[in-house]
């Protein structure tokens, strides 16, 4: 069965010819090895050094376009829109959350971030390079001690001259040590709190800059996924992305785009899922039927039908709305929620649905479950998305007046122009 | 150079149904390019990025079959004709249709097809074509060493051997699994080809040389059997015994 099949409403053409151009790379370049890579990030830890195989990935798609899907051909998209991009997160993760979160940190929190708050030479500094993938962008806000609450963050920069010196530590960073560049968050100003955040696109080659990986991770093993240290960095006031207090801000918008990315992939998780079972649930027997006909492997079957058709539907929702220059940080906040437990919650019912032989690595959906896990609280957790539900559902909070930069429109014909 | 890619429709698997009237029912299964058209049509770029010049593919197929040719083109084609016939040509009968739908295309100098299509599996439509047009043809193709604009240098994998053969143009090779892996399209290609409109031929009268009177569907795989025993070295012991008695060692 076509789980896609029906969605044009929303998708056309493009789309179904994208996700064909997906799923094809996810199974031949990813599928032969995934079980490998994620092995090994288990057992030789995620250093740049057992990481060999991300940056040729990496560059693969970007040669195809996917690092640029949803910008501007004259900044060196692809010139599709945001619809396109959930298509893209929905297949990678499909077959693995570790080029998903690519797709996330370079396209969603970097790129699109870029996109909405950079000035012109910013984007064709920053912007077009890492469209086409000759660079690689990731992002910085988390701390070893402020995750949802952005605002304790400790990461400084103090203004001299026409430079910027940073000191901080972001941790939790996907790609820290293969990324080029970096959308980071610090203080210009401690006292002002929120409004003393600014936000700032840092390189790796600027001295003063160093990183280094996590071991031990649950999922997302096949990935890079570490610390990132600014000690007396130097950055050109040029590298200021918006105007000075206006970091947390940015630092919202990105997660309305990252978020956004996330849900998508985690529908695709989801659907690795559903696939997985409906294949071992006519295979394997039990009691002298396949164990499909079985009432409750049918009911975690049917949930995981559910749960994925509503999440894609919240996604999509969120994306038409990214299309049509609509604020959707309820939308998409709603999706990501639902989305990432639903991934959760599919993929361990996989998991039940395989019996012992989902315990372990013969077959994939072990690593969905832990890959899953992380869904529920990277990008906002669980419970933050819950309380933002009821926040918006009682009025008590209210998305900010137009902001001064605005994530653009989907323009077909002004994005597709060289 | 103007190249011809031959390519065609298949399901996904061949887990299809056969209906009451002895049709093949392959709803459900998901429609993909015959997996050995895609490395005849990844031979047929390659040979276009450095001479030049057309890609024409070309389907023998249903009005769905539009989704594959566009993605030809999305992959580097230049153009695409869809060949649309009534009923259900044998290979002879889809031969000659095909010969007359390239007869009204400029002319070719180079004309490749997958080495055989994983739903018939026949392997007869390249040769037959090649035979019908008078030229020579080259089968089992696995890579072309070197090409000029006119002579092929192919290698040819066989069971024994890899073989290269020096052909002159025109020529028709049908190729296998390659060690060129077929490229991606990329978005930007995907975005220009995703609607395009795709010429149609209609086939005119044929007729069939052989008819298919009947089809059922493979004899169901017999039930598997567990070995019993008191340990793993007397199951291991049975196990082997059996492959013996049964002639499989």
């Amino acid at each position: 069965m076509d789980f896609t099949a029906n969605y044009d409403m929303f998708l056309n053409e493009e789309h179904d010819m994208l996700r064909q151009t997906v799923r094809d790379f996810a199974e031949r370049e990813v599928a032969p090895n995934i079980r490998a890579w994620d092995r090994s990030g288990a057992e030789h830890g995620e250093g740049p050094e057992t990481r060999t195989h991300i940056r040729p990935l990496i560059e693969k798609m970007g040669k195809l376009g996917f690092l640029g899907i949803c910008f501007p051909a004259k900044y060196g998209g692809a010139g599709m829109d945001y619809l396109a991009l959930a298509v893209l997160c929905e297949e990678l993760e499909r077959m693995d959350s570790f080029l998903r979160v690519v797709a996330s940190v370079h396209v969603g929190l970097n790129s699109m971030t870029i996109f909405q708050w950079g000035n012109e030479a910013q984007k064709m500094k920053y912007l077009k390079p890492q469209a086409e993938g000759k660079q690689i962008g990731a992002y910085g806000l988390t701390e070893p001690n402020s995750g949802t609450d952005a605002g304790a963050m400790t990461s400084t920069a103090r203004r001299d001259g026409d430079h910027y010196i940073l000191n901080g530590e972001k941790i939790w960073i996907s790609l820290s040590d293969i990324a080029d560049t970096f959308v980071v968050f610090a203080k210009t100003d401690p006292s002002k709190g929120n409004r003393g955040i600014s936000c700032f696109i840092v390189e790796r080659s600027m001295p003063g800059f160093s990183s280094y990986p996590l071991h031990g991770k649950l999922g997302v093993r096949a990935g890079n996924t570490g610390g990132i240290v600014f000690q007396d960095m130097r950055v050109p006031v040029e590298n200021r992305l918006g105007e000075e207090g206006e970091g947390f801000k940015i630092a919202m918008t990105a997660l309305d785009s990252g978020r956004y990315t996330v849900a998508a992939g985690a529908v695709g998780g989801i659907q690795g899922a559903l696939e997985a079972s409906v294949t071992y649930a006519k295979e394997r027997h039990t009691f002298g039927v396949p164990i499909g006909d079985h009432q409750l492997v049918k009911r975690m079957i049917s949930n995981m039908v559910r749960k994925m058709d509503m999440g894609r539907l919240l996604v999509y929702k969120s994306g038409w709305m990214k299309n049509a220059g609509r604020r959707n940080t309820r939308e998409t906040t709603l999706g990501k929620w639902h989305a990432t437990v639903s991934s959760w919650e599919s993929a361990d019912d996989a998991v039940q649905i395989h019996g012992a032989y989902g315990f372990s690595d013969e077959y994939p959906v072990e690593r969905f479950l832990r890959n899953a896990r992380g869904g529920v609280i990277y990008e906002g957790t669980r419970e933050l998305q819950e309380l933002l539900q009821a926040d918006f559902a009682m009025g008590t909070r209210e998305l900010a007046p137009k902001l001064r930069c605005e994530l653009p429109a989907y323009n077909k014909e002004a994005w597709e122009a060289e | 150079m103007h190249i011809i890619a031959c390519i065609k429709q298949v399901p996904r698997d061949n887990s299809v149904a056969i209906d009451a009237n002895k049709r093949v029912d392959v709803s459900g299964i998901e429609p993909i390019l015959n997996l050995f058209d895609e490395y005849a049509l990844e031979a047929a770029l390659s040979l276009n990025d450095e001479h030049g010049g057309d890609v024409t593919v070309l389907s023998l197929g249903s009005d769905d079959t539009v989704d594959q040719l566009r993605r030809s083109l999305a992959m580097g084609a230049t153009n695409a004709v869809l060949v649309t016939a009534d009923g259900e040509p044998d290979v002879a009968s889809a031969v000659g249709i095909v010969q007359s739908a390239i007869a009204t295309l400029a002319a070719a100098d180079v004309i490749v097809c997958g080495r055989n299509a994983t739903d018939d599996e026949s392997a007869a439509f390249g040769p037959m074509l090649a035979r019908r047009m008078g030229w020579t043809h080259v089968t089992y193709v696995t890579k072309i060493v070197s090409s000029s604009a006119t002579h092929l240098e192919l290698e040819r994998s066989l069971e024994d051997e890899t073989e290269v053969v020096k052909v002159p143009l025109p020529v028709l090779i049908s190729v296998g699994k390659g060690a060129v892996e077929p490229r991606f399209p990329s978005l930007l290609r995907v975005r220009k080809y995703a609607k395009a409109e795709v010429p149609v031929i209609v086939a005119g009268a044929y007729t069939n040389a052989a008819s298919v009177v009947d089809r059922v569907p493979p004899a169901a795989r017999k039930a598997g059997e567990i070995i019993a025993g008191a340990d793993v070295a007397s199951k291991v012991r049975t196990l082997v015994d059996r492959l013996i008695a049964d002639q499989a060692l």
